[in-house]
């Protein structure tokens, strides 16, 4: 049992079964496939794929109305809201918006998440225990409240650090985008670092001794040996992080009671939202698809691009 | 037993005494090393420390008074604030606790067991469109959340379900994240004979299920769990754009929408900071208690 | 294990039901026509849902509930129109669930009417005939000078004038302007004293409606069935080149309005004078406690000498969402909340309101000197001004749009980037897009 169990940790798993037996499937087998997958089946058909296929078709419906005060009415409309989509300055604006933010945020955020694995992996640490659980801790905070906190600590009148926010205005139009950045960073860096952390702890000892008999560094081991493993934990919170950019809205949703700089399409989220409420559906919805579509296609290119450098 | 006793137990001997990891190092790399990890230390904890000294003080005090100690008046006046938070507006903010625990807790519960059901069936059985499945529940995973926030109201307006516990409750059942954990721990778990064994007992697929490969699959489903939990905690879209009655917010909603009227209701201030503090003690606690579970159960998720 | 079955074919067919409600569209987009339709009271008692973001106002709506037995309302407070509550309310009429009762400013109104968002009560008991108790320019704005129509009840309104610091002007010996060239000289000493005449609020761009009001400009209007924006008429362009002059010269500071530093620089002697609206005069007495007493009221400057002419900032109305089943019960409350005399003391006691029924003038809280002003009666000033609004200025129906855009051009000019002239241009054609892109007819 131990050795099965602990293969879903190690690098090189040795299952002590052969995993596919395959055995003849049986009529109760089948209907306890069904019953399994059913539930989830059902939930994901209704949750996932019907909106899914809804936003695509309120998405090609247009709006109609006759007079100033006409009451609306939807028609087909094909690609109008598209032309739309790709006409909309502040929403193209706000793409670059966050993939500027995750172009820096993400790699900040993962090189520190790195950092602090590799150091409570290396033993030039005391304490690991405690700066484990420290640095996590503010995991436990939901976005919006994290923005809330620091949203005071970055106000000039209300922040225990005013001798700094009086003279730097983080709220400011220039400063805001990475103010956001900061609280997302705070949140995240110390779940990144257990994720790396854990496979680094994976890795068998007995590749390092191999390698300090050839007379490696501690440098030399994190740099060629540790963080080439840990790479696929560093693509899986990768991706994570992608993907978290860009549905950003949170934070700066809560932050817009704090700073005037962060306009109604400061993110895509927060225009889908602006859109929504127009109200304007339609071309919401067309949003929705577009932004779903570029984060599908951004994480799947990023997973196989460092897939392919992994495996070369 | 479990990968994740396996993993602490590992980590609990690595800076012991026969150190497998390499000799002595110089104090200056010694120091360097605390001297990073002390300074983070702030950085992480600073916030919630000021949290914490600003619940025990009044509107005035918070920008009156040195904002990172305590007043000699703490005591009473954080028992008074904690007093106003759960009075004000028929005590909503016990409601929105509630509720929270309702959506993130009882939903990652069930939401964890659908997913566990499905993940075991696609590792465990071979049947026809299995692999086609594993494949939408993939892309699943890279489709965000928030995406589907708004297409959801819209049906939701349709069949009137809007502005109820059911907007929310419901599409959070549905973790495709957890199906694929899900697969990956069972396959890894769980050994076929074992369930041939149950078979040949008489047990059925379903009971061997529940008894048994629940069972072993246990510290993985603490993790998906957990994965689910914070999913629906943080998810902030959806309760934004499907409630309208304060009665069915969650603590985020509730506490943004206060956070949204201070400019109005200045006294609603103290109370925001309070009940932030007041979310989030519990769950850093749990979070602590449970962070094996969080680093052994990742780790196997970007190991396959 | 048939039972099993049973159930997930159940669970499937919900499936597929939402799926084919999702596939048969219609968004919720109700065809009614606008005429009013009847309106009958409710047989049995009714509950009421009320969605404000006035502080105080649960206290008012005590008063109603105590005395009626039978038509309870539930207050929900949200944050300010622009800030959420009109995006919320957007979002529960297409979901088919809003509050019975909504506040709503007057330059949103437009809004909702297009996007059908509001009942038509003109038939409901009583509102018709309550067109004589309230200012003539507020009724305009509910009924949009439709014929057998009100879309709302008039709340509060937001007629302007100009504080002043009686104290400096009188000790520097500048005459207190009475016309904007007059205005603009004083602005020039008060500037080489160290000191501002006022402060430009970049975001607010309905302070600056107001001064376009009062210079007798309309922005939106609409003939044969399509709206027409102009943003950039005569009298808009004379009153943004007159604030561009003084933004040019430094004489006007640029703060975030209403922030801390705002008040600070007020509650300092760095303000000499707010053109602002009656709501004002509270803002300043929290905002600035330290100069009570200094300050007093005078008519805004005008651009024509021994002009009258008043512009107005703000002010709300209370309108029946579509939907309400209770327009009966739900009109009646909004006609008592605005006309009762207790509800509109109580409320301009708590939260600052100034009522747009003209018996407000008969109120003790509106009758006697205000000490902050040095004892002056300054309501009278307000009154006087209130009868001075052009009533047939008309808002738009992407208000909210509107304003974000052309803040965004404000901001950049009072920064040196551009001028208030150029923001309005940019507004005034993102506004013809957004109406656009949303089918309704404008002429361009």
């Amino acid at each position: 049992m131990m050795k099965v169990t602990r293969s879903t940790t190690a690098p090189a798993p040795a299952l002590g079964a052969p995993k596919t037996r395959k055995a003849k499937t049986t009529g109760a087998q089948r209907r306890a496939v069904f019953l399994f997958v059913a539930p989830f089946g059902v939930l994901f058909l209704a949750f996932y794929a019907v909106p899914i296929i809804f936003a695509v078709v309120q998405s090609l419906l247009t709006v109609e109305r006759k007079g100033t005060f006409g009451p609306p009415r939807q028609v087909f409309g094909g690609f109008v809201q598209y032309q739309q989509v790709f006409q909309n300055t502040e929403f193209w604006e706000s793409v670059g918006r966050v993939l500027l933010f995750g172009a820096v945020q993400v790699p900040v955020m993962l090189g520190l998440a790195l950092l602090f694995a590799l150091l409570l992996d290396s033993p030039l640490l005391r304490g690991k225990k405690f700066f484990r659980l420290a640095f996590f801790a503010p995991y436990a905070v939901p976005g919006v409240i994290a923005a809330i906190m620091w949203g005071f600590l970055y106000s000039p009148s209300l922040s225990p650090f005013d001798a700094v926010t009086s003279e730097v205005n983080f709220l400011s139009a220039e400063l805001v985008l990475w103010a956001i950045a900061n609280i997302v960073t705070w949140v995240y860096v110390g779940y990144n670092m257990l994720i790396i952390y854990s496979s680094l702890l994976a890795i068998p000892t007995e590749i390092y001794e191999a390698a300090r008999l050839d007379g490696a560094s501690n440098l030399q081991i994190a740099w060629r040996i540790k963080i080439p493993l840990v790479v696929p934990a560093i693509i899986l919170t990768g991706v994570f992080s992608i993907i978290g950019t860009l549905q950003l809205l949170a934070e700066p949703q809560t932050l817009r009671s704090f700073s005037s700089a962060i306009s109604s399409t400061f993110t895509p989220n927060l225009a889908v939202y602006t859109t929504a409420s127009v109200p304007n559906y339609n071309l919401a919805a067309a949003f929705s698809v577009v932004l779903a579509l570029a984060t599908f296609v951004l994480s799947f290119v990023f997973l196989k691009a460092t897939q392919r450098k992994v495996s070369q | 037993m479990s990968a994740a006793t396996a993993t602490a137990a590992k980590s609990a001997s690595a800076p012991g005494a026969a150190n497998p990891r390499g000799p002595r190092h110089s104090i200056m790399s010694r120091s360097a090393a605390m001297l990073i990890m002390g300074v983070f230390t702030l950085y992480f904890l600073t916030p919630i420390w000021w949290l914490l000294v600003s619940s025990t003080k009044t509107g005035g005090q918070i920008t009156g008074t040195a904002p990172l100690w305590f007043t000699l008046e703490s005591v009473p006046t954080f028992l008074a604030n904690l007093g106003n938070l759960f009075t004000y507006s028929d005590g909503v903010f016990g409601r929105w606790l509630l509720n929270s625990a309702l959506y993130a807790g009882l939903g990652a519960l069930l939401g964890t067991v659908i997913a566990a059901m499905c993940g075991y069936a696609l590792a465990k059985y071979e049947f026809r469109g299995r692999e086609a499945i594993f494949n939408i529940v993939l892309s699943g995973v890279l489709v965000p959340a928030t995406a589907l926030a708004l297409p959801l109201f819209l049906i939701f307006s349709e069949v009137k379900l809007t502005n109820t516990l059911w907007a929310v409750f419901l599409p959070s059942l549905v973790s495709p994240f957890g199906v694929y954990l899900a697969r990956i721990y069972a396959a890894a778990s769980v050994p076929t004979e074992l369930l041939e064994a149950a078979r040949l007992d008489g047990s059925s697929e379903v009971r061997t299920f529940f008894t048994v490969s629940t069972r072993l699959m246990a510290p993985a489903l603490v993790t998906i769990f957990l994965f689910q939990f914070v999913a629906i905690w943080n998810n902030f879209f959806l309760p934004l754009i499907m409630l309208r009655d304060q009665v069915l917010f969650p603590v985020t909603l509730g506490l943004y929408a206060w956070n949204s009227q201070i400019s109005q209701i200045p006294e609603l201030r103290v109370l925001v900071i309070v009940g932030a503090l007041v979310s989030i003690l519990p769950l850093i606690g749990t979070f602590l208690a449970l962070q094996r579970f969080w680093s052994s159960g990742l780790g196997a998720g970007s190991v396959k | 294990m048939r039972a099993h079955y049973g159930k997930a074919t159940a669970a499937f067919a919900i499936v597929s039901a939402l799926a084919l409600a999702g596939c048969s569209g219609g968004g919720g987009a109700s065809e009614t026509e606008a005429s009013a339709t009847s309106c009958e009271p409710a047989s049995g008692p009714v509950e009421l849902t009320f969605t404000t973001w006035v502080p105080g106002m649960d206290k008012v709506v005590d008063l109603w509930n105590k005395e009626n037995e039978n038509i309870k309302v539930k207050v929900q407070t949200g944050p300010n129109g622009n800030s959420g509550t009109y995006q919320n309310f957007f979002n529960q009429l297409q979901a088919g669930n809003a509050p019975d009762v909504g506040q709503i400013e007057y330059d949103a109104l437009p809004n909702f009417r297009v996007q059908d968002g509001l009942e038509n009560i003109a038939a409901c008991e009583g509102v018709a005939d309550a067109q004589d108790k309230f200012v003539d320019w507020t009724w305009g704005q509910v009924t949009f000078g439709e014929e057998g129509a009100v879309y709302a009840v008039p709340q509060d309104s937001g007629p302007m004038a100009m504080f002043y610091r009686a104290d400096l002007f009188k000790e520097a010996g500048i005459e207190v302007p009475t016309t904007w060239d007059e205005y603009a000289a004083a602005a020039e000493q008060i500037k080489a004293r160290g000191s501002y005449i006022t402060n430009f609020p970049r975001s607010d761009v309905n302070w600056f409606a107001g001064n376009v009001w009062q210079a007798g400009g309309q922005w939106f209007s609409s003939a044969n069935d399509q709206w027409e924006v102009n943003l950039t008429g005569d009298e808009s362009a004379k009153v943004a080149n007159y604030w561009q002059d003084l933004l040019g010269k430094g004489q006007v500071s640029t703060l975030p309005s209403f922030s801390d530093e705002w008040n600070a620089s007020f509650n300092t002697g760095q303000q000499w004078t707010w053109v602002s609206a009656v709501w004002g005069a509270s803002t300043l007495a929290s905002g600035a406690p330290d100069t009570a007493g200094k300050w007093a009221v005078a008519p805004m400057p005008q651009w024509e000498d021994g002009g009258k002419a008043a512009g107005n900032w703000g002010g709300s109305s209370t309108a029946v969402l579509k939907g309400s089943k209770h327009p009966y019960e739900a009109s009646k409350f909004a006609l008592w909340l605005n006309t009762d005399p207790e509800a509109l003391a109580l409320a301009n006691e708590l939260g600052g309101l100034y009522p747009a029924a003209k018996s407000a003038t008969d109120l003790d809280a509106f009758a006697g000197g205000v000490d902050y002003f040095g004892g002056q009666k300054i309501y009278e000033v307000f009154a006087e001004a209130s009868s001075n609004v052009d009533p047939n200025f008309t808002w738009g129906p992407t208000m909210t749009q509107t304003y974000t855009d052309v803040s965004d051009g404000f901001g950049k000019a009072a920064g040196g980037n551009g001028t208030l002239l150029d923001a309005l241009e940019n507004g005034e054609k993102k506004t013809i897009d957004s109406l656009k892109s949303q089918s309704i007819p404008v002429k361009e």
